[in-house]
């Protein structure tokens, strides 16, 4: 493999420089499926049914303590890359490491939350409104689940093989991943939650 | 016993018993046929893990010719049933089903799959590149689409087919309405496959815009690979919605959800919007690449280049774009107001301007050029007349206040098959006869083809325009039969003689491989058809390493700039080269996908959780896999290229 | 130590927060609907475009037009989604 040290070692060949653009270009296939979501989402939103209606059932507090881990953890993940780049592998670790630990956080809080809605008879069968709203919490949290096995497992990686063309861009990757996730989550801090409180 | 039961077909009948016991003595005989031949090993090797785009182009496209018999099948029964009034050949239920497996199984996986095969076959190689970008990947595409047909297939005779219609319409296809688990096949068969669509669309975006040849700019593309692009495009924004879609019908068949019912807050409506909002892009995502098809056959056999190379590009732009822009058409007699259906209606009639434009530049390619009468050239002819009146009707369907005579009537079912099989079906066997050679290295007989042309275009005009008038005399479409009184029988009976003649055109391409296997002579050279792009200037059949040195090229037509203005394409020595390692990961993974959609059709949750963790585990053990391919030696090379009849 | 905290990544990070504390105003004060929808649009808008380009370096590479015209397009087209199948669904019988 010839390695191009011009670039960050994450683009330094031209099968890593394939791999980021193939993922940018799965976000984009991201985008549409939570633009899915959120287009059902405000289809669905006035069907209450007999159920409960979001103002009637969301929580600022949660709420905003899941917006600010996530939005730290995707600081904490940009330090991570930066540091990859000046080639400290013990901060990157380290970032790494806090960027998962933030992660576990925010579904700690989203469990919380999800058992909250459960308590005042908000489930997914209820309406056709907590459905959705279910469901579209639950495929972002489900992209936050599957980021954190993700996430370790290169850590593990980086760990043992250190910096080399395939840790850095898989590393690379998964902070394009995880930055994203928080585009979302914002999103559905704005439309879903703020939206329905206001 | 009890688990057992629910893997009884609900509707049993003497044709379905007899299915399954065809079905039952096929595997056994192909697996005693492999034992017997020993061929175990090699199926392994060098098909089952292998990476090759080519060899999995091929598997694609065997898949979908397999599905298109399925689905053939499927067609025949109906035409039979309805062939004369108060048939009770199938009873309704039974052609519920019939036609539901017909559409899914035509749409997903014959034409899909068709399309991916021939654009894994032939994009790398119009490029010059040695691979897919992601050539593992590729194999997981290619055997989660082959999990999630299989997952199909099986429907009819495990636990029952899906019978709401390819197009699924919630409430009917909840469980209320649709009972069995039929249905749910439909969710996860479609899901797995999707899955496998969408990474192909990523694959082949970042192929065509990372992996071409130098000197291959953007405007350079043949435009098979433009066409390619584009389709891959609206693949990767189209495929997410149904993803979503299939989600929420699963959790509301499942799980108890109301997304789609008509209480508690739920919307029928949402899922024939998000249906359509991925159904309308996906019927260009069929096209466009029979577009790009007819565009280098057209070209070859006109022995002209491609006029408006420019214009083709920026129609395809356009319709990439304004595909997202027209799916409310499907439903334009739901009840909404004037201003939405005014809305959609415009822009419907706008895709047919890009599209109008595309035929004018085929006519155009041809006006003064040196036919040659080939059986690709023959489809292409015969698809610009059939696909226009498509078009037209197409057009017609659009105004949205005639849409309410013509709705849900056999005038659109004839419509839909008039673009779908001049337009998608002629493209895939034309662009079949035309890359055969680089695919096996001998021609098919021209003879046979032609007669099976011939069979298949005036078979598919006796089947289908009957259906425009019955159509708008008021034959509903999707109705297993009708009385005497309403005069439909004669010309339902005219489209059942016209499905025979188009199965008897397929049994003749078949033969034809047969024929052409057996008396095809070997040495057809590099450059059968005189062609003009640079798949052909390679090897027949094509080496696994494409090209033996990368190409430069100048132009659209690199290949033909070097027969006849000297342009020099092999400038390199042969040097090493670096190839990708078979991998038996992504034939395991659909394994794991495979045992996951059954045992959630039935919800058989142990066997959903440990295939869920095959699946996790399968990635995760990938995720630390340390493979970087290996290197095909100078020699090796050489000694491949010599026996070709030595280097170029 | 603060070699590990680049400005961008730091004034990137306190933009995202301020952005946040902007869009709760929309919970604490009072205001009409079309005004609260309008700072949540401006406020998320700016949020994400921060994300892209402070922190996934969206313009870094030479693959910089095709990423950010994958970009465009699906916002584009998810926009278009979201608003027809309204428009299709609610607003259109209005």
């Amino acid at each position: 493999m010839k390695i191009d040290h011009s670039q960050p070692l994450e683009y330094g060949t031209h099968q890593n420089q394939m791999n980021i653009l193939g993922f940018w270009i799965f976000l984009g296939a991201e985008i549409m499926l939570f633009g899915t979501l959120f287009a059902s989402y405000f289809t669905l939103e006035n069907g209450v049914g007999n159920g409960p209606s979001g103002a009637e059932i969301f929580e600022i507090t949660p709420v905003l303590m899941e917006t600010i881990i996530l939005l730290t953890s995707s600081f904490t993940i940009g330090l991570a890359t930066h540091a990859m780049r000046i080639n400290n592998k013990k901060a990157t670790l380290a970032f790494l490491a806090i960027t998962l630990v933030l992660g576990l956080s925010f579904l700690s809080v989203e469990v919380y939350e999800f058992i909250h809605y459960y308590h005042v008879g908000a489930t997914l069968q209820t309406s056709g409104f907590t459905a959705i709203l279910l469901t579209t919490l639950g495929t972002h949290g489900a992209h936050v689940t599957f980021g954190l096995f993700w996430g370790f497992f290169i850590l593990l990686q980086i760990k043992k093989r250190g910096f080399t063309p395939e840790t850095t861009n898989k590393s690379f990757i998964f902070s394009l991943y995880w930055h994203f996730l928080d585009v979302v989550w914002i999103f559905i801090f704005s439309f879903i939650y703020l939206k329905g409180m206001m | 016993m009890e688990f057992f039961e629910r893997f009884a077909i609900p509707h049993p009948s003497p044709l379905i018993y007899a299915s399954m016991v065809a079905i039952g003595l096929t595997l056994i005989a192909i697996v005693i046929g492999i034992t017997y031949f020993n061929k175990w090993g090699y199926l392994w090797r060098e098909w089952l893990t292998t990476v090759d785009h080519k060899r999995i182009g091929i598997m694609y496209m065997i898949s979908a010719l397999l599905m298109l018999f399925r689905g053939g099948a499927d067609a025949v029964m109906m035409r039979l049933q309805t062939a004369v009034p108060d048939n009770a050949f199938l009873d309704a239920q039974h052609y519920n089903e019939v036609f539901t497996t017909h559409g899914v199984v035509m749409i997903f996986f014959m034409a899909m799959a068709f399309v991916i095969g021939l654009m894994n076959f032939v994009v790398p190689l119009q490029i010059g590149a040695r691979d897919v970008a992601f050539p593992r990947l590729n194999a997981i595409s290619f055997w989660l689409y082959f999990a999630g047909a299989m997952l199909f297939n099986i429907s009819f005779v495990i636990g029952g087919s899906p019978d709401a219609g390819w197009t699924n319409y919630f409430p009917l296809a909840g469980t209320d309405f649709s009972e069995s688990v039929g249905v749910n096949y439909y969710m996860w068969s479609l899901q797995i496959s999707g899955i496998g669509t969408l990474m192909t669309g990523i694959n082949f975006i970042v192929t065509i815009l990372k992996m071409r040849a130098p000197g291959m700019k953007l405007m350079k593309m043949p435009m098979f690979t433009w066409s390619a692009l584009i389709t891959n495009v609206i693949i990767v924004f189209a495929f997410p919605v149904l993803t979503i879609a299939l989600l929420m019908g699963t959790f509301d068949r499942q799980f108890g959800t109301h997304f789609f019912a008509s209480t508690n807050g739920g919307m029928d409506m949402l899922w024939a919007n998000l249906f359509w909002v991925w159904g309308h892009p996906e019927v260009y995502i069929l096209i466009l690449p029979a577009f790009g098809i007819y565009s280098e056959i057209i070209a070859t056999f006109s022995q002209r280049n491609l006029y408006g190379y420019k214009s083709m590009v920026g129609s395809m732009v356009i319709i990439s774009f304004l595909s997202f822009l027209v799916w409310v058409h499907h439903f334009f007699t739901m009840g909404h107001g004037a201003l939405v259906n005014g809305i959609f209606s415009i822009t419907t009639m706008a895709i047919a301007v890009p599209t109008g434009i595309k035929i004018f530049n085929w006519l155009l390619t041809m006006w003064k050029g040196k036919i040659r009468f080939t059986v690709p050239m023959l489809y292409s002819l015969g698809f610009i007349p059939l696909f226009t009146i498509g078009g037209v009707t197409g057009v017609m369907l659009a105004i949205a206040s005639a849409d309410y005579q013509y709705h849900n009537t056999m005038f659109l079912v004839a419509h839909f098959h008039n673009v779908i099989i001049p337009g998608v079906v002629f493209a895939m066997l034309a662009g079949l006869t035309y890359w055969w050679p680089k695919m096996f290295g001998f021609m098919l007989n021209e003879r046979i083809g032609k007669w099976g042309f011939w069979f298949l275009s005036i078979g598919f005009v006796f089947a289908f325009f009957p259906m425009y008038i019955t159509g708008l005399d008021g034959q509903a479409r999707r109705m297993y039969t009708y009385s005497e009184a309403t005069g439909f029988g004669p010309l339902n009976m005219l489209s059942f003689f016209g499905a025979g003649l188009m199965a008897i055109a397929f049994a003749l391409i078949v033969y034809n491989v047969y024929y052409s296997f057996r008396h095809s002579p070997r040495n057809v050279g590099m450059d059968p058809w005189n062609a003009r792009s640079l798949e052909w200037a390679t090897q027949n059949p094509v080496p696994e390493y494409n090209f033996a040195v990368t190409p430069v090229v100048n132009s659209s037509e690199a290949f033909w700039d070097s027969k006849k203005n000297g342009h020099q394409l092999f400038k390199d020595k042969i040097t090493k080269i670096h190839m990708p390692n078979n991998s038996g990961m992504p034939i395991i993974l659909a394994g794991f996908f495979f045992i996951f959609g059954f045992s959630f059709v039935f919800s058989i949750w142990i066997g959903v959780i440990v295939s869920a963790l095959g699946i996790l585990g399968t990635m995760a053990y990938r995720s630390f896999e340390n493979d970087h391919g290996r290197y095909i030696s100078e020699e090796e090379i050489k000694e491949t290229e010599k026996e070709y009849g030595g280097a170029k | 130590m603060k070699e590990l905290f680049p400005a961008k990544q730091v004034i990137g990070f306190v933009f995202s927060l301020i952005l946040t504390a902007v869009a709760l105003t929309v919970y604490f004060l009072d205001m009409s609907f079309e005004m609260g929808i309008t700072i949540l649009l401006v406020t998320a808008f700016i949020q994400a475009a921060l994300q892209l380009v402070f922190f996934m370096h969206a313009g870094e590479s030479e693959d910089k037009k095709a990423i950010y015209t994958n970009v465009y397009y699906g916002i584009a087209i998810a926009l278009v989604t979201v608003f027809g199948t309204l428009l299709t669904l609610i607003w259109g019988y209005m």
